[in-house]
């Protein structure tokens, strides 16, 4: 189904939830301010719906603010983003009845940093960058430049499992086939396991030298919703404020294993990184590990408790005494 | 050389309150012979350790981490243990994937009764330990 | 200005090497992807091909993201403390963009307020900061509305224009017109060269289309300074992570912390966000626990509070907050909707 078609129906839903008093918000997505570029819509104004889009670039997850607004809320949501929502319903932070989940069947959104680093080019300098089935069209001066979807593609969406919101009210589109495709990176999960362990390790070191402790990582991610994060603990104070790249690594490896299970794997993360850490490959790995342990996958089921909370009589024994 | 050789790993122990800190208790008044190089933090359950202690403990320079906890079915709080074993399940894989030596994280089930499993825990830990370096993960090159 | 000489790019690590005697010469320089001004290694020209602003501003070689202020030892006789050395060398920052040394410009307001900050200062003093004029500015830059330009040379010492082959030079302070003097190696620039200069700059100037009108601005925010509705709605999509603050070349805030182990540490200073939830944080309250309230003091601090204080908006349009920000919050989009005074 066409970008557009799904848009309509978008609208049209949203306008139809604010009319009937079903929900207080609406979030969604609206064309941003730089080329390409896609920013979260929250509004309460049914004349704001008009300005709701779906294009290969809706990149944010929007569940990141449903513990914070105080209503019931009718929210767009792609694969990835949907099973982060029944993460919040799992961990009780929102109720089912409080959501209306519009689901955007999703086909993969397209990386703006790949294709400037394919092109050289920065993504301002691009005339147009469009989908065409499994090939991404983009033109420069004037001039027509296509690539195959998967080397522009997000590398999770690449690597994703669930294109479809397995949780919805409406379906806004078809359901899509899924783009696969080596994932880009030079040192993703496989490299980096290949690494022997003090590589491994130096490796870390050297990438989290850059960090300087923004929290994008931690704001964008919608598991990430304590009050009060124990980074900004200062009795006692685990982890210094200072970014030294010890406190830094500190501070990611804890955060990943603190949302282990309830990390939907929607990249957010490295994206939002304006040190160009590549934090998939630890969050990643988490996913992985949660999955392969205790067949685990976040999100899937809204029955479910959480994983952190679950247990079975007997599992994961191997490594005690 | 001599120094390498007389080198004793640190251990943090983080022991439940009503089992393995029991446990140690019993050790002690029983006279069992178990390497001193063990600090001990009690804890109400194994339940209560967050992972971010474990690695606040290699961040400090321990050399390994041991959390011990009742056996699964006796734990005081009934469900404590269990969310301990997934938690240090995962996080003892994913410290190895980053680059953590797989000896310094380390569990173990320790009833009140079994002083000398305690003895033997420790005594081990702190063998497989000396085959590795001294924890210098986070440390700054000179 | 006119100018006498230009640099011909084939001969540039010549001229870099001969600053690079008496000079800690800094280039634009990429590590993991992310661009920032670092030390030159004495060959590299790989920046010669970087026609844009660095992600990193100008402001971290002088205000880096931590720094540490003393070193303190305990013994027998008590602690021994140790402030941390001054970096000797004096610096040249190689194609710094104007809406960087404007930024500095602020900067040393804030820094010599009240108390001169040795830290920042003695990183400051004697640098030589040479221009390099954008001729190809994001789509996310703002600069003509702030008091700049691609070209505005207000700020630096010297300038340079990207005409082809060579950079034109113009000697913008005495500094600037002494260092050119006591270079070997530069080329005569001709009419011509300065016929061109001038079309590469107006072409650059049309190409910020990015505009915003902050006449009165800072009366308007006062206005609607309690309007409650207008800040919700404006802040309604930040996450409160710290990229615009940190990544701004005029935010200034810091934290300071000690590092202990046993008996010895270090104290250091290192970036703060106001738009971190805990920034304001006190024992008793936090009067800024509301994001809408956080968003309002960065807009009201830039645009009002700072003119304020010192007479200029402390923005100087280099356009990274929108251009990093994980939502494309836009801080020009809220200048433009802030409501007339009525």
């Amino acid at each position: 189904m066409k970008n557009s078609e799904i848009e309509q129906r978008l609208r049209q839903e949203a306008k139809a939830l604010l009319e009937q008093g079903k929900v207080d918000y609406i979030v969604g997505y609206e064309a941003g301010s730089l080329k390409f570029t896609t920013t979260p819509l929250i509004t309460r104004n049914k004349d704001d719906v008009e300005r709701l889009i779906v294009s290969p670039f809706i990149v944010n997850n929007l569940s990141v603010y449903l513990a914070e607004i105080k209503g019931r809320v009718g929210i767009a949501a792609k694969g990835c983003d949907s099973r982060s929502i029944v993460n919040l319903m799992q961990d009780n932070k929102i109720a089912r009845e409080d959501v209306v989940i519009m689901g955007i069947p999703c086909p993969g959104l397209i990386d703006l940093k790949k294709i400037e680093l394919l092109l050289g080019k920065d993504r301002d300098e691009l005339d147009s960058v469009t989908r065409d089935n499994d090939r991404a069209v983009i033109t420069i001066d004037g001039k027509e430049k296509d690539f195959p979807m998967a080397e522009v593609l997000f590398d999770n969406c690449l690597e994703c499992e669930f294109p479809v919101p397995r949780e919805s009210d409406v379906l806004l589109g078809e359901p899509c086939a899924l783009v696969t495709g080596e994932v880009s990176k030079k040192t993703g999960i496989k490299e980096l396991e290949a690494m022997p362990r003090r590589e491994r390790w130096n490796y870390w070191k050297e990438e989290f030298s850059r960090c300087i402790r923004c929290y994008a990582c931690r704001n964008v991610c919608p598991a990430c919703f304590c009050q009060r994060c124990f980074v900004e603990e200062s009795e006692p104070q685990w982890v210094s404020p200072t970014p030294k790249w010890q406190d830094n690594l500190m501070f990611q490896v804890t955060r990943n294993i603190h949302v282990a299970g309830r990390c939907t794997d929607c990249g957010e993360c490295e994206r939002a990184c304006p040190m160009n850490i590549p934090l998939r490959s630890l969050a990643k790995k988490m996913y992985d590990i949660v999955d392969e342990l205790f067949q685990y996958k976040a999100g899937t089921d809204k029955n479910a408790s959480p994983l952190l909370t679950a247990y079975e009589a007997i599992e994961a024994e191997d490594f005690i005494r | 050389m001599n120094q390498e050789s007389e080198w004793k790993p640190r251990i943090l122990g983080f022991l439940c309150r009503w089992c393995s800190y029991a446990g140690a208790d019993l050790a002690g008044t029983s006279r069992k012979k178990y390497p001193a190089n063990i600090e001990i933090i009690r804890v109400p359950c194994s339940g209560r350790v967050d992972p971010l202690f474990i690695i606040k403990a290699l961040r400090l320079g321990f050399d390994g981490v041991l959390v011990s906890g009742c056996h699964p079915g006796d734990c005081h709080y009934q469900t404590g243990n269990y969310r301990a074993r997934r938690r240090m399940a995962i996080t003892k894989k994913f410290l190895e994937y980053i680059g953590v030596e797989p000896q310094r994280i380390q569990a173990s089930w320790v009833s009140a009764s079994e002083g000398g499993k305690f003895a033997e825990v420790v005594t081990k830990v702190t063998k497989e330990l000396k085959e590795i370096e001294p924890n210098r993960l986070f440390d700054d090159e000179e | 200005m006119s100018a006498s000489k230009k640099i011909s790019k084939k001969d540039i690590v010549k001229i870099l090497s001969q600053w690079n005697q008496e000079f800690a010469v800094l280039v634009p320089s990429k590590e993991g992807d992310v661009t920032r001004m670092a030390r030159w290694d004495g060959k590299d020209t790989g920046f010669m091909d970087s026609h844009r602003n660095t992600v990193q501003p100008v402001k971290a070689n002088f205000f880096p993201p931590m720094e540490e202020m003393f070193s303190f030892q305990k013994n027998k006789e008590g602690y021994h403390i140790e402030l941390a050395s001054p970096d000797e060398h004096k610096l040249l920052i190689f194609a710094i963009r104007p809406c960087d040394a404007n930024a500095l410009a602020i900067l040393d307001m804030a820094f010599k307020d009240g108390y001169e900050d040795p830290y920042y200062l003695s990183r400051r003093k004697g640098t030589v900061l040479i221009g390099l004029g954008c001729t190809n500015p994001y789509g996310s830059c703002f600069c003509t509305s702030m008091g700049g330009s691609p070209f505005d040379s207000t700020n630096v010492d010297i300038m340079l224009t990207d005409i082809g082959n060579e950079f034109l030079i113009e000697e913008i302070t005495e500094a600037g017109k002494e260092l050119v003097a006591r270079t070997e190696e530069l080329e005569e620039a001709k009419k011509t060269d300065e016929a061109k200069a001038k079309q590469v700059k107006e072409t650059s100037y049309n190409k910020v289309t990015r505009k915003i009108d902050t006449r009165d601005i800072d009366k308007k925010l006062l206005a609607s300074f309690e309007n409650k509705d207008y800040w919700e709605k404006v802040s309604a999509k930040c996450i409160s992570c710290g990229i615009c603050t940190f990544l701004c070349p005029t935010c200034y805030c810091f934290d300071i912390n000690d590092d202990l182990l046993k008996k010895q540490g270090a104290r250091f200073r290192s970036w703060d966000s106001c738009a971190f939830p805990v920034y304001t944080r006190m024992p008793m309250e936090n009067p800024r626990v509301e994001k809408w309230r956080r968003v309002r003091q960065k807009v009201c601090h830039k645009f009002e509070f700072f003119p304020m204080s010192f007479g200029s908006i402390a923005c100087v349009g280099c356009g990274r907050c929108i251009r990093l920000c994980p939502v494309n919050w836009d801080i020009t989009q809220t200048i433009e909707s802030v409501p007339e005074i009525t």
